[in-house]
């Protein structure tokens, strides 16, 4: 068979395509299957690698695979969903089995995200506020505690109400928005 | 408001072929993943779940219309026929996954389709805002806007480690996904894709071509995106896309400057060709009108084909696609109707969006 494309190769590579539902088969050498479909071969299995992915690097990174099957599994007890299920369907059952699995899950993530494992950035407003809250606490302590090492006492009056303040506001659930 | 709108009016705001770059740009989409509390994953949720999470979405975000200055029209999937349901994916208004969903799921859409909030997809919230042109500063904007909306009212699925929490690991973190729509012919028939696509793959951002199945680019159109989504803040996500879609801007500018100073007639016959092609074809694949239409918009980018307008060139590429050819029709076509009826829409399409002047030099 020769090349469709070309007409001039012989034909090596067949490709199939699916579209509206309906099957068609294309016969190319090589060099037109390249220029045809130059992407075709790094795109086409990645949706269906991630979760083997997922399952190969998880199990390559902590145990040999004979061992898996003798150890009980980690189950998060929100969906019933196991840590071996997490991995084969490359997905979540629900926000808990970030809790169940949390020791596991940098390992994951890591491999997804350019080796981070911690998010930086938006949090809901409440929750940011309160870390935002807790955050400039920790500064201001720090600032007072400097303060008295070199007995600048009046200066530590001040950064002691601060902190006073801070802190109510964090008991009263964080909710003033413009605290700085 | 009734769905048919959203379904009959083809154009939708983002191919209006305005905003920075939209020559090169067509739009830009940033997504937003968020679950709620107490709730598990679409995935693993029930039928109750499922209608529960509809219900204060939907209500919470109609509910905010006034504060948004937006109108938000709720359409519940299963109301949809199969048809209808496609005509919004080839919108890019739902996806493919809320289109095929078993439970409950709706989709929030505003008046001008540019926000578009799904619910029940793979995770109970998907705030998706589609901007023509590159706009992805505004666009975040408006999808923050609506997230914080969202968030004064619902419990988010949150944790300090870890940020939100997503169904898929791979939107843990910020759950954003920031993307340009690129058409870059110049770079597809100068052959230097393949090269940009592994540069761009080791900056953390992703390249895929869009419309069409799996990964061929129909018609030089290219989605750059961000892959990660966890340890870097929205705002350098947004950044390290934004630095990198001006770069890919100016090397296809170069590559177009290139093609027009070195081949020229080989490009002007080509594009002219296509501009034939689309005026008096009687049968056209996908693929073949994909093909013309990129042609003929370089025409019109290059300054070679003055008479067509843009945005119907955009409008164009969304209505080719079977979904919209059967709604236009109003009855089910099979492939080769279809080719013919696709052929019969781009030649009456086309026509309107020549100016009568060159008509009527065309006439006489």
């Amino acid at each position: 068979m020769i090349c469709e494309n070309c007409k001039q190769r012989p034909a090596k590579v067949t490709v199939t395509q699916v579209h509206n539902g309906e099957h068609f088969e294309r016969h190319y050498c090589e060099v037109c299957a390249n220029s045809l479909h130059p992407f075709y071969v790094e795109y086409k299995h990645d949706p269906l690698s991630l979760h083997q992915l997922l399952s190969n690097w998880f199990n390559h990174a902590d145990q040999p695979v004979h061992q898996k099957q003798n150890r009980p599994q980690l189950v998060c007890d929100e969906c019933g969903w196991s840590i071996q299920r997490f991995l084969d369907e490359g997905k979540f059952g629900c926000a808990s089995c970030y809790t169940s699995f949390r020791k596991q899950l940098p390992n994951v993530l890591k491999r997804l995200h350019n080796g981070n494992t911690s998010h930086v950035g938006k949090a809901p407003g409440a929750f940011g506020e309160k870390l935002k809250l807790k955050k400039q606490i920790e500064a201001v302590r720090l600032q007072l505690k400097e303060a008295i090492e070199v007995e600048r006492f009046e200066e530590a009056a001040k950064l002691r109400d601060e902190a006073r303040e801070l802190e109510s506001k964090l008991a009263a659930g964080g909710d003033e928005t413009h605290v700085d | 408001m009734s769905i048919e709108r959203f379904l009959d009016n083809s154009p939708s705001s983002w191919m209006a072929g305005i905003g920075e770059h939209s020559d090169i740009v067509m739009s830009t989409r940033i997504r937003l993943a968020r679950n709620l509390n107490g709730y598990r994953f679409p995935l693993a949720f029930t039928e109750d779940e499922a209608h529960k999470i509809d219900q204060s979405v939907s209500a919470t975000l109609l509910d905010a219309n006034e504060d948004l200055h937006k109108h938000f029209s709720s359409i519940q999937i299963k109301d949809l026929s199969e048809l209808s349901r496609q005509v919004l994916v080839e919108k890019h208004l739902i996806s493919p996954k809320l289109a095929n969903s078993p439970m409950t799921g709706s989709v929030l859409l505003s008046d001008d389709e540019s926000v578009s909030v799904m619910v029940n997809e793979e995770d109970h919230i998907r705030i998706q805002c589609l901007f023509p042109g590159l706009q992805i500063q505004e666009a975040y904007t408006q999808a923050d806007a609506i997230d914080g909306l969202l968030e004064k009212e619902l419990p988010y699925a949150f944790d300090e480690q870890f940020g939100y929490l997503t169904s898929c690991p791979t939107n843990t973190g910020t759950g954003l996904r920031a993307s340009v729509m690129m058409h870059l012919p110049a770079l597809t028939m100068t052959k230097q894709m393949n090269r940009i696509v592994t540069i761009i793959s080791r900056l953390g951002m992703v390249v895929r071509g869009i419309y069409g199945e799996g990964s061929e680019a129909l018609g030089n159109v290219y989605q750059v995106s961000n892959q990660t989504t966890l340890g870097k803040p929205e705002e350098d996500i947004l950044a390290d896309l934004q630095s990198i879609t001006e770069q890919i801007i100016q090397k296809e500018r170069e590559a177009r400057n290139a093609l027009l100073k070195h081949s020229s007639n080989t490009l002007e016959d080509r594009l002219y060709r296509s501009l034939g092609t689309l005026s008096y074809a009687r049968i056209m694949t996908t693929d073949e009108a994909a093909t013309c239409l990129s042609d003929v918009r370089l025409g019109i980018d290059i300054g070679l084909i003055k008479d067509v307008d843009v945005t119907i060139l955009n409008e164009c590429m969304v209505f080719m696609q079977p979904g919209f050819l059967q709604q236009y029709a109003g009855t089910t076509l099979n492939a080769s109707e279809r080719d013919m009826f696709r052929a019969k829409l781009l030649r009456e399409r086309l026509q309107m969006g020549v100016t009568p002047k060159t008509k009527g030099e065309e006439l006489t």
